[in-house]
């Protein structure tokens, strides 16, 4: 989805706001949890990920990203291996704030390069949630000897009560995402519905050219 | 020497009350998305004398009930909690049986 000048601003706009007050799943559950987690991004991304946490600040696992350009084609398959460590929480009275990073290293093959090549990620993520405002910012960076990607994704979410412990929670999100290299032109935007409880998260909603964007996620 | 008595007897009972504490409560900052305050229950539960967990995210409170005769200290519960990514406020017992902490807080609720 192709943006006007305005809606650029409005994009800008709306990460400088995340970035005074971000949050989103995070990569990191809990310690001695395991995190299972697979999305599918409206037909040009679909990642899967498996981690498990020793400790509430850091967690390791594996994961397979596939990314499917809209532009001309191009694909990229990647398998990889993750570190996400915590750098900071702020555990606040009635919100929580925190600040991840990460680094994979993978095999990556595609479709405009032959074999396969070695390919390393730097990412990072900055939440703040309340339980009626969710917000996260989150930047993912792959390169190899064949190609380099940038993934941005923001959140902006709202619950329309608050939810407790033992109940389900319900969020609407709001979701930009931008892709570099030819990926996808523009910020694709979605709205999406959050559905948690207990251990299971499920997310879908729909982009603004009508591409199901679709997430499950499990902790335990 | 009676009244050196009564103190120790005082000093020992009020020990036995806080010794067979129903349930312990904990104020806890951070504590607002059920989806991450499972690690909590999850760590708590690890604890052998513990028979029960009740999270209150409205009142950011985690309530651990003991079993019978059984105590945890408050810096294995602090640390619990700090281990599993949230800070503690303040640590209390209470006399009462997780199920009525769980009554109360459901009838605080907005």
């Amino acid at each position: 989805m192709h943006l006007s000048n305005g809606r650029r601003w409005m994009a800008a706009l709306l990460c400088v706001c995340a970035v005074a007050s971000t949050a989103q799943a995070k990569p990191i559950a809990f310690a001695n949890g395991t995190t299972v987690m697979s999305e599918y991004g409206a037909g040009t991304m679909i990642e899967a990920q498996a981690f498990y946490a020793p400790y509430y600040w850091l967690s390791t696992g594996a994961g397979y990203l596939h990314l499917d350009s809209d532009v001309d084609g191009r694909t990229r398959n990647i398998e990889y291996v993750r570190v996400n460590y915590l750098v900071k929480r702020w555990n606040l009275d009635a919100a929580q704030a925190n600040v991840f990073v990460w680094g994979s290293l993978g095999n990556a093959s595609g479709s405009d390069f032959g074999g396969s090549r070695f390919a390393r990620n730097a990412g990072f993520q900055l939440d703040y949630e309340t339980r009626r405002i969710y917000s996260s910012l989150k930047s993912d960076l792959w390169e190899s000897t064949a190609f380099s990607h940038r993934i941005d994704t923001l959140q902006l979410g709202l619950a329309p009560y608050e939810h407790d412990y033992q109940d389900i929670a319900t969020w609407f999100v709001l979701q930009a995402r931008s892709y570099t290299g030819e990926i996808h032109r523009g910020t694709e935007w979605a709205l999406l519905l959050r559905l948690f409880k207990g251990g299971a998260w499920v997310e879908a909603g729909l982009t603004g050219d009508g591409k199901p964007q679709l997430m499950a996620m499990f902790n335990f | 020497m009676k009244i050196l008595r009564a103190m120790i007897a005082g000093v020992l009972l009020a020990m036995s009350v806080s010794a067979q504490a129903a349930t312990i409560e904990m104020d806890v900052n951070g504590l607002v998305c059920a989806f991450c305050a499972q690690g909590i229950e999850k760590k708590l539960r690890n604890f052998a004398a513990t028979e029960d967990v009740a999270v209150s995210l409205e009142q950011r409170l985690v309530a651990v009930a003991m079993k019978p005769g059984q105590d945890i200290g408050d810096d294995e519960l602090r640390k619990a909690l700090t281990d599993a990514g949230y800070t503690v406020k303040a640590i209390r017992r209470v006399d009462e049986s997780i199920d009525t902490v769980r009554a109360r807080l459901k009838a605080a609720k907005p």
